[in-house]
């Protein structure tokens, strides 16, 4: 396994809850939208999806901050130039053009690989990005505007519905708003969306393909 | 991490590539016994670990291209993921081979049946020899069922390999017999 070393060349505030950190790309390296770097940090080694297109100058990744955890403290509080190591890319879970229409699906920062694959060129599918606050809806802009449909489901406001914004799960757009038809779907996100959109597919939208990343 | 997604409590499970299948499909039934053949190879390991010259490293190789194989059943032939999967060592039979004549040379001649057992790691060896001969029967069943040009060429040398390590694991097991200073107990047809 290769360890690069790069240094930290930005970061960016997304939300109260997370933020970007850009690296610059050491030479030569490449991946594919969807895959991650794994960061190791003092004794401690973390997972994160890079959100950047294969053809940015640097990588970006998406970090959730985590009450009280050490690693994305450290990286909140990196300076540019500050030095990381890392290995990658890792993981299988990419893209595959087909005659079905993709339903890209994601809690919280489970968005990363989707907007990788929409700044890669990624076009016609549907985005749902399910949070409990609308300040979580991070990368709306580069979503909106690359993917057929961005469908903001927000669960934890009420509100009315409108386009683009569905007061509710994902669960509940796919139940209730999405027409049937066989899809590729891309699950990615926590445990529970995972488990309770796989059902759904089973249940109505038959002839389906599922690929799946699932955030414990 | 949790181990547990519970996307599969309704009897249903997906591929690498995408589908959502029965649990009761040929290829799950497949893959599911490569599963099982490379865990009883892990509790032959534990038995040679550190002795047996040297069996343990031989046994984690063939752990190794078990989860390749397996991945092969678990993946549609013709889809991208399919493409993805990365392929045997094209050497594995070859040495497999290689390590069959090797063991055999230092054998005494096969006149007859044996009965699986002896010492424990070498009963263990047998019972991978028959896991692995239901991997093969269920991997032939799955390749039978949904021939196609792709699977045909990748398929066919996950059997091909599957009997190749039946017989190195029969030939295994004798070995490790004889390694463990025990004889191999002919079938006497008529014993009661």
């Amino acid at each position: 396994m290769t360890i690069h070393t790069s240094v930290v060349a930005g970061r960016r505030d997304l939300s109260p809850s997370a933020f970007e950190l850009r690296l610059a790309r050491p030479a030569g390296f490449t991946f594919r939208p969807g895959q991650h770097l794994r960061l190791f940090l003092e004794e401690r080694e973390r997972d994160y999806t890079l959100t950047s297109g294969p053809e940015d100058p640097d990588l970006a990744i998406l970090v959730r901050r985590v009450a009280g955890g050490r690693v994305s403290s450290r990286l909140a509080a990196a300076e540019t130039g500050v030095p990381l190591r890392f290995s990658g890319p890792h993981g299988r879970f990419l893209f595959s053009p087909s005659p079905r229409k993709p339903v890209f699906v994601a809690t919280g920062t489970g968005i990363a690989p989707f907007v990788a694959m929409v700044r890669s060129g990624v076009r016609g599918g549907t985005v749902l990005h399910g949070v409990r606050h609308s300040e979580d809806l991070y990368y709306q802009d580069v979503l909106g505007a690359g993917a057929g449909g961005f469908v903001a489901c927000v669960s934890g406001e009420g509100g009315l519905e409108g386009p683009g914004l569905f007061p509710g799960r994902v669960t509940g757009f796919l139940k209730n708003r999405f027409s049937g038809g066989p899809y590729d779907f891309y699950l990615c996100g926590r445990q529970e969306m995972v488990r309770d959109v796989t059902r759904l597919v089973d249940e109505r939208f038959s002839g389906s393909l599922v690929f799946t990343e699932v955030f414990f | 991490m949790k181990i547990y997604t519970k996307t599969g409590d309704r009897g249903r499970t997906g591929l690498f590539s995408g589908e959502r299948v029965s649990k009761a499909d040929t290829r799950v039934s497949a893959y599911g016994t490569v599963d099982e053949l490379n865990s009883v190879l892990g509790v032959l390991a534990a038995c040679v670990a550190g002795d047996f010259g040297g069996a343990a490293g031989a046994i984690r190789r063939i752990q190794s291209d078990l989860f390749r194989l397996g991945a092969w059943f678990a993946t549609s032939p013709g889809t991208p993921a399919f493409e993805d999967l990365p392929g045997l060592d094209p050497e594995a039979v070859t040495w497999m081979e290689t390590e069959i004549d090797r063991m055999e040379s230092e054998l005494p001649p096969l006149r007859g049946f044996i009965l699986p057992g002896g010492h424990p790691a070498a009963a263990w060896a047998h019972l991978a020899r028959t896991v692995c001969r239901r991997a093969e029967r269920r991997g032939v069943a799955f390749l039978e069922a949904a021939p196609s040009a792709e699977a045909d060429e990748t398929l066919a040398s996950a059997i091909v390999y599957l009997n190749r390590l039946s017989d190195y694991l029969f030939v295994l097991a004798r070995h490790l017999n004889r390694l463990a200073g025990r004889k191999d107990e002919r079938w006497d047809p008529g014993a009661p």
